[in-house]
């Protein structure tokens, strides 16, 4: 019994220490970090309205790691890049983080027990990738496109498309109306103003 | 009695749904034939985009080694050309101002009626119960839905729609249940309307327009609006207001599942109207794209090269 005990302990270690070696895919690593999120947010000792700002914290190092910052806003600002300075790049790439983490941390935090289900992943390119996900609630399924791209051999995600709507492109799109009409210093004002209220 | 009156009015307009495609057919169908190839200049490209373009999109990014991120110079049309799936998706807004205050003028009507309303009413009425009203309103959408795909000659979409309507009447208790997306029937709605259909045949989406009430549209969408007008049964209630009240019934019982998506896109948003305007563009337009995608018997063989690829694919596995 104790010995079957002892297999078993060893095989479970070798399976542990052999699961970096697939998490080199894309949709691996997507689907590991959403469960990540899900295991802190389904965790029954941070059930309490007390601990929220605890799992806001633990959420914040997990997709940290998960979304490549730089990428998602250089992406949204695609040409309008150059028209900022390296100063203004670094306070926007910040803001920008901002807005996205203090919309959708209280969607997140909301969660009630729906089912996530990854089911296919897209090679766009050598280093990029389109991971399809979707919610599955009781009125409805809500398709969640993560799309990413390797750099130094990791996955990261610079792309999320709900519902067939790209965030990327839908933030362009604001930025790209408010640049035309206005200064980087502008854009940056409107932002910070954005993230200090509430 | 009054039941039997409503299956015989719905009866009728099946039956005029079927005159009014057969004899549409003629003049509409060899053009939506033609249309989408005329149309489709830039069409084949982002079809396509997914095996060719992304082999020479990866030595684009071999070319940029992205962690030199300050770069200055090579930047510039990097992020343009850089579309390995982002299509450019923008819509014309000759119209902003008035759209601008369309829009506030939907933003107060939400806040200030259907969203109390609807709350008050999921306080009262479990989940299972508005999901299957929702279920209800859904499958009396079969008119516009079935003319739709027999429009855009979507034979098998024709067939899912027929069955899912006889099934989820018949088996589903008048269609407040949905056996028929179960894992046994797998038979999946046809998410589609009339506005589709004209952008299948090549139509463009014109311009942005903010409907009072009805919300973000284009002048094609609008066809939309009008059409499933005539499509659905509960226009045909009488008294007039008693329809309306039916569907303003239906909007409450809708809203009520999702309270907090509009608020949630609205809070996110730098410029919720831009990004309400945006996220209309990017939803339709690849809503058509799917539609178009959508492998199809009838579609000669050349043609059907190009647009067997689906670039979102509708279902997994």
């Amino acid at each position: 019994m104790e010995k079957r005990l002892t297999g078993l302990v060893i095989i479970l270690t070798l399976l542990m220490f052999s699961l970096p070696v697939y998490a080199g895919m894309p949709m691996t690593t997507a689907e590991a970090t959403v469960n990540k999120v899900l295991n802190v947010l389904r965790d029954p000792k941070l059930k309490s309205p007390a601990s929220k700002e605890i799992k806001k914290e633990t959420l914040r190092v997990i997709y940290k790691d998960m979304f490549d910052e730089i990428e998602f806003s250089k992406r949204t600002l695609a040409r309008n890049w150059n028209k900022l300075n390296p100063t203004q790049r670094a306070e926007f790439v910040n803001l920008f983080e901002q807005i996205l983490e203090k919309s959708y941390a209280d969607k997140i935090l909301d969660y009630t027990n729906e089912k996530v289900v990854f089911y296919k992943e897209n090679m766009l390119s050598d280093v990029q990738a389109e991971i399809q996900s979707k919610i599955v609630t009781a009125s409805k399924e809500i398709p969640i496109f993560y799309r990413m791209i390797l750099k130094d051999g990791k996955w990261r995600v610079y792309d999320v498309v709900v519902e067939n709507v790209s965030l990327v492109q839908n933030y362009r799109t604001q930025f790209n109306d408010i640049l035309a009409k206005d200064t980087p210093e502008k854009l940056l004002e409107t932002l910070r103003k954005k993230v200090s209220k509430n | 009695m009054t039941k039997y009156h409503h299956i015989k009015s719905f009866l009728f307009l099946i039956l005029l749904c079927v005159i009014l495609t057969t004899g549409c057919a003629h003049s509409p169908g060899p053009s939506s034939a033609t249309l989408p190839v005329a149309k489709s200049s830039p069409q084949p490209i982002l079809l396509a985009s997914t095996s060719e373009q992304s082999t020479a999109q990866s030595a684009v990014d071999a070319v940029n080694p992205l962690d030199d991120e300050y770069k200055e110079d090579e930047l510039v049309d990097e992020y343009a050309k850089n579309a390995v799936q982002e299509e450019r998706v923008e819509i014309a807004d000759p119209l902003e101002t008035v759209n601008r205050a369309m829009h506030q003028f939907n933003d107060k009507l939400y806040f200030w009626a259907l969203k109390p309303v609807a709350q008050g009413y999921k306080a009262i009425v479990p989940e299972p119960a508005r999901v299957s009203v929702k279920n209800f309103f859904s499958n009396l959408g079969f008119p516009a839905r079935f003319l739709s795909c027999l429009l855009q000659a979507d034979f098998s979409g024709v067939a899912t729609e027929t069955g899912r309507f006889t099934i989820n009447t018949i088996w589903g208790i008048g269609g407040l249940l949905d056996p028929s997306a179960g894992k046994e029937l797998d038979l999946q709605k046809q998410d589609t309307d009339l506005g589709q259909t004209l952008g299948v045949w090549g139509v463009g989406q014109g311009f942005y327009i903010v409907w009072p009430v009805f919300g973000p549209s284009s002048p094609r969408d609008s066809v939309s609006i009008v059409g499933d007008y005539f499509l659905y049964p509960v226009s045909y209630i009488s008294p007039w207001y008693a329809g309306g009240g039916v569907k303003a019934y239906e909007e409450v019982n809708a809203t009520s599942l999702r309270i907090g998506d509009y608020e949630a896109l609205k809070d996110a948003a730098v410029d919720p109207y831009v990004a309400f305007r945006d996220a209309y563009a990017q939803y339709r337009f690849k809503k058509i794209k799917a539609r178009k995608a959508k492998p199809n018997p009838s579609v000669p063989a050349a043609e059907k090269s190009s647009l067997v690829k689906p670039a979102l694919p509708e279902k997994g596995d």
